[in-house]
């Protein structure tokens, strides 16, 4: 028996048609998941039929019995109240500040009214979750709890009152990689023991797929497929699906072709990087730990982990644009000193492309001029004329033609942004780049068609490549070996593949269960 | 600088407006500011060739009122000047380098800060005597204060970002990286500061010379006609009237006109 279902429904807002022709059908003890990228309409068609976005939904809305679309206040009251529950991407704001986790689990709980629990029944919600030491952080406030522990918290606010229906948007997107699996793991098990049926959404359809039984893909506005998980994967009728489904990186996928590689480029050896505490005379935190490691010409390195775990700060070292305390980072034996005490010609070795892609383009300069400042600097001697040239056939290199020579970074979106990052640091060819997290901010069609464009890349310069990043099956298509690290230090280092089908440490196992 | 046109910054616009007319009425009046007409003292408005009337020793009004504009303006705008381009140099410096150099240079603009401001100009005054000279360096010595620490702020925030990083990558040496990135993205915000650091020299030029500490005599300024009014104002109100108006239309102009740039930019 379906919970919640959606016939034909649209959405406007200001007048403006976003969403069109949307059936969402959720039952009990099931999962239905949304898949689509940023813009498509997904979060969208989630919350509007519940009065939380500014736009006006039109259709068939029935939520247990409850016609949605011409339900007065209070039967709305009643449907988002007592029905329904909301898990939400962002737990650290979405819980209230200023209220003790025992108060907003009392708030939520009250919603559909008295009589109020008591402080055992909340500690018992709390178990539920998965929390330990429940009675003790009852007390506590938001900010004491890790990430983690605030979602959970948040999937226990969210079926206190024993809602029919959950509605999860993103629930896990904004989390460590490594924590991802468990609450996934968690929400299953919620689901299946109350028979809720849930509704869940996601741009990352790896993320989903082991959990969803009806899948719903959307894009622009509109359904682009729907149907049961296992058949819509093994079985997508619509290009955009098998697109989305080529997109989405495995680890059960066969393993890629890698080219050959060659002697060892970079070495490093007992690299420890130390930071002060903010304020003064607090000490220092160890962000990395004597980390030595090693990189082949051609090569691709994976740096694996999960946030805090000093990965961005150890390729930041390497790449001489971040603090080295204390070891030794050597290029075929020549060893490269700190930061700005670089020369040019080692600068010119290696290069980084950033996670954020926007960012890390100067909003004030033209695609022209951010492509050109490598080779202005790092190879000074060329003239003006053929430097031109160059950064023409470095945007031709990332499959951007002369047009994009004289726009600005605003005018771009992520994919093309991340295109002008690699040409710029391309262009001074040099043998190794480091992209940290270089695909992750990007949605997944773009983001696996920047990973091909590196590959590539790759195999016509013979790059090497060290690639951060915290998912591990996207880092397998384009690297041999990996290297995992945890608190600052490695835990893990070998083959990729070997690696993979036998994780020693905790650390590689949680991280290979959340992709 | 687009923007300026396209949002309605009439606020901007008043101001130019009036600069424009105390810069051309001079050249077109038949009175100069200090020019005694012996004929027509503590003349009503309208009496004559005086469109404002004269004061109680015989000089037009309206001379006066465009002449002292121009001098408190200059002041201003010079005084502004001088503060953005000492608080950018301090405040990037600061900003760039960091650490102990960082901490001694912004322990020094605390210090300043903490200083009695009035006290010291009024110290001055009188060590060295009255000169619009020292009325600037005073003025100078407090406002770049605030925009160091503004500059300073944008500095260390777009020092973490992935472009700068990338240009430092990429070989630019820090002066480039200074110059090229990281000042024309602060522009923005140091022309809002800039706009709201114009009124507040405003009221500091004109709140010194009322206390006759500013420019002197026959010079003058929005603050010392704003005083001669006041001295004089049960018997003509006009006096004090067309200053202050003057006054408070340019401070609330330039001030609206500030808040909406800062609000645009940070």
């Amino acid at each position: 028996m379906s919970v919640y279902e959606i016939r034909n429904m649209a959405i406007q807002i200001d007048g403006k048609r976003l969403v069109e022709g949307v059936d969402i059908t959720v039952e009990a003890g099931k999962c239905t998941a949304i898949i689509g990228t940023s813009g498509s309409g997904k979060s969208l068609s989630c919350l509007t039929p519940f009065g939380l976005t500014p736009g006006e939904a039109q259709g068939s809305i029935i939520l247990d019995g409850i016609d949605l679309i011409h339900a007065d206040a209070h039967q709305m009251q009643d449907a988002r109240s007592r029905l329904t529950g909301f898990v939400f991407q962002q737990p650290l704001t979405a819980l209230t500040p200023h209220l003790t986790i025992g108060a907003q689990l009392q708030e939520a709980a009250a919603q559909v009214g008295p009589p109020r629990l008591s402080r055992h029944e909340l500690a018992q919600k709390l178990e539920r979750v998965g929390l330990s030491r429940a009675d003790e952080r009852l007390d506590q406030f938001p900010h004491r709890l890790s990430g983690g522990e605030r979602q959970r918290v948040m999937i226990a606010a969210a079926i206190a009152h024993e809602p029919k229906l959950l509605i999860a948007d993103e629930p896990t997107s904004a989390l460590d990689a490594s924590l991802r699996g468990e609450i996934m793991a968690l929400l299953d098990e919620l689901r299946l023991e109350k028979g809720l049926a849930m509704l869940l959404v996601s741009h990352d359809l790896a993320s989903v797929e082991g959990h969803a039984d009806h899948l719903i893909v959307m894009d622009q506005g509109r359904v682009v497929e729907c149907g049961s998980t296992a058949n819509l994967i093994t079985n997508p009728q619509e290009e955009y699906t098998k697109r989305l489904i080529a997109a989405t990186a495995r680890l059960d996928e066969p393993a890629p072709q890698l080219q050959a590689v060659g002697d060892i480029l970079l070495e490093i050896e007992a690299v420890t990087v130390t930071f002060p505490r903010p304020g003064w005379r607090r000490g220092k935190i160890k962000a990395v730990t004597d980390i030595s490691l090693y990189v082949r010409e051609g090569e691709a390195l994976a740096i694996v982990g999960g946030s805090g775990s000093g990965k961005s700060t150890l390729g930041k070292a390497i790449a001489g644009i971040g603090p080295l305390t204390s070891g030794t980072i050597s290029w075929q034996g020549q060893s490269l000193p700190e930061r700005r005490a670089r020369t040019i010609s080692m600068r010119a070795l290696i290069q980084p492309v950033f996670q954020d892609p926007v960012a890390s383009l100067d909003p004030q300069w033209k695609v022209r001029d951010i492509v050109a400042e490598p080779v202005k600097n790092l190879q000074s001697e060329i003239l003006r004329k053929d430097r031109d040239a160059m950064v023409l056939k470095a945007l031709e290199d990332v499959e951007l033609g002369e047009d994009y020579l004289d726009r600005m970074p605003a005018s771009l979106s992520g994919g093309q942004a991340q295109r002008v990052a690699i040409a710029r640091a391309i262009i001074a060819s040099p043998k190794l780049l480091v992209l940290d997290e270089a695909t992750s901010a990007l949605d997944p069609l773009v983001g696996s068609s920047i990973l091909q464009l590196l590959r590539k890349l790759q195999q016509a310069k013979k790059l090497s490549i060290i690639f951060i990043t915290h998912d591990i099956a996207s880092a397998r298509r384009l690297c041999h070996r990996i290297v995992v690290l945890d608190e600052g230090a490695v835990v893990e280092t070998g083959d990729m593949d070997l690696v993979i089908r036998n994780p020693q440490a905790v650390t590689t196992q949680k991280l290979i269960a959340a992709s | 600088m687009k923007a300026l046109f396209k949002r309605d910054h009439w606020p901007l616009w008043v101001v130019l407006s009036v600069m424009a007319l105390a810069l051309i009425l001079p050249a077109v009046l038949p009175w100069t500011y200090d020019q005694i007409d012996w004929d027509a003292v503590r003349a009503p408005a309208f009496s004559g060739s005086h469109i404002f009337g004269t004061d109680e020793i015989g000089r037009d009004r309206l001379a006066r009122l465009a002449a002292g504009t121009q001098v408190t303006l200059m002041v201003a705008i010079a005084a502004a000047l001088v503060s953005l381009v000492v608080g950018i140099a301090w405040g990037a410096t600061a900003g760039w380098v960091g650490g102990k150099v960082d901490e001694a240079m912004m322990r020094f603009v605390d210090a300043l800060y903490a200083l009695p401001f009035m006290f010291i100009v009024i110290l001055l005054m009188v060590i060295f005597g009255r000169s619009i000279l020292l009325v600037f360096v005073g003025i100078g010595l407090v406002e770049w204060l605030t925009m160091a620490r503004v500059v300073r702020g944008q500095v260390m925030a777009l020092k973490q970002r992935p472009f700068i990083l990338a240009a430092e990558a990429a070989g630019s040496p820090p002066l480039t990286i200074i110059l090229k990135h990281i000042l024309p993205n602060i522009a923005g915000v140091a022309l809002a500061y800039l706009m709201l650091t114009v009124p507040q020299v405003v009221m500091v030029e004109s709140f010194l010379s009322f206390l006759g500490l500013g420019v002197q005599e026959p010079l003058t300024s929005l603050g010392i006609l704003v005083k001669e009014g006041a001295d004089d104002m049960d018997m003509t109100p006009l006096g004090l009237l067309l200053p202050g108006g003057l006054l408070v239309l340019l401070l609330v102009c330039l001030t609206i006109e500030g808040e909406r740039l800062r609000d645009i930019y940070s």
